[in-house]
């Protein structure tokens, strides 16, 4: 019993070091966002609360600058369901692991389940047994506190802080992602997959479609399964 | 108002992120659709990072005075060489603060 509490233990601290280099390449992005809300005006408690209970990196930066520009309610939350969308696919993609797992295990995962812990959810027994489960518990929920703690510095600094939106902290974000995405390049259809991605993104965004990003994800799969597809005949 | 509207935008990431794990959502989930989930990763990822670097200002910029693309190509070579996150954006950033000094 004593030592199997600790073997769980132990998955979580594996998590929550899995997820340090994410935890800590979000600093900047988290001081971005504390001091952005403050200088926006908002209070101390608003702006921690954007991160306590949404807990989403874009969405809060975005719908942080509209609702300060008294954007009317509906633009605000179309503009949140539209940059969180792509969600959906991280549910769709975690069903068949997590369906059958109980509420509150299905909850908990659900609300830490951003794209840092959907990238560390990609090994074949992810989320199959007991041990995967509170290790996604550690990477997730040292992820929460960590994006909270840096809210929290950039809350207390805002007002001393320079307006940061503009000083290319968005590198460290795309620099964590190729991070993620490079070394999973292990075959011809997720390299065709990436590369459409890329291609159809850039092009989506300089049109700014709505919804260009799931739009481009979902084709760049679309182009990674049909090659595999070709293959397998 | 504003806590009404942080409440709201918290029901709405938290319903795209749970949605889909509800068990009783009468949804199952055929090879094909799998097989083309297992793609979900890269691609979305992908299509967060690929136009931080390319597009500025609704702008395409390829121009060789672009740092992010350089700090892009270097963190794509420190990811394919090292496998590391922390190399990765270490050498990435390194090499995105050069160019945006000296081009």
């Amino acid at each position: 019993m004593f030592s199997r509490r600790k073997a769980l233990l132990a998955a979580v601290g594996k998590g929550a070091l899995d997820m340090l280099p994410l935890s800590l390449a979000v600093l900047p992005w988290g001081i971005l966002f504390g001091s952005l809300a403050i200088q926006r005006g908002f209070s101390g408690l608003e702006a921690q609360l954007f991160s306590a209970i949404i807990f989403g990196g874009a969405v809060q930066i975005v719908t942080v600058e509209l609702m300060a520009e008294n954007a009317p309610l509906l633009t605000v939350l179309f503009s949140a369901l539209v940059i969180s969308s792509r969600h959906f696919l991280y549910g769709l993609s975690l069903r068949e692991q997590l369906r059958t797992r109980p509420l509150r295990w299905r909850l908990g995962l659900g609300f830490l389940l951003t794209d840092e812990l959907f990238s560390l959810s990609g090994d074949r027994r992810a989320y199959r047994n007991k041990y995967r489960l509170y290790y996604a518990v550690g990477a997730g929920g040292s992820f929460y506190l960590a994006w909270n703690a840096w809210t929290a510095l950039g809350i207390i600094a805002g007002a001393w802080l320079p307006d940061m939106t503009d000083l290319g902290l968005d590198f460290t974000i795309a620099a964590t992602f190729i991070a993620l995405v490079i070394p999973d390049i292990k075959s011809l259809p997720i390299l065709v997959c990436v590369l459409v991605s890329t291609i159809l993104s850039v092009i989506f965004s300089i049109y700014e479609m709505e919804l260009g990003l799931v739009a481009a994800a979902l084709m760049g799969m679309t182009a990674g399964f049909s090659v595999q597809k070709l293959r397998q005949v | 108002m504003t806590l009404v509207t942080i409440g709201l935008l918290a029901l709405i990431t938290f319903t795209t992120r749970y949605l889909f794990l509800e068990g009783k959502l009468p949804l199952r989930l055929g090879p094909n659709v799998k097989q083309l989930l297992s793609f979900s990763a890269p691609a979305v990822l992908t299509a967060i990072f690929a136009p931080i670097l390319f597009v500025h200002d609704q702008q395409l910029d390829l121009s060789y005075t672009n740092e992010y693309i350089w700090g892009g190509l270097a963190a794509i070579m420190a990811a394919y060489k090292t496998h590391s996150v922390y190399w990765t954006i270490g050498v990435g950033t390194g090499a995105f603060l050069l160019g945006g000094n000296f081009l």
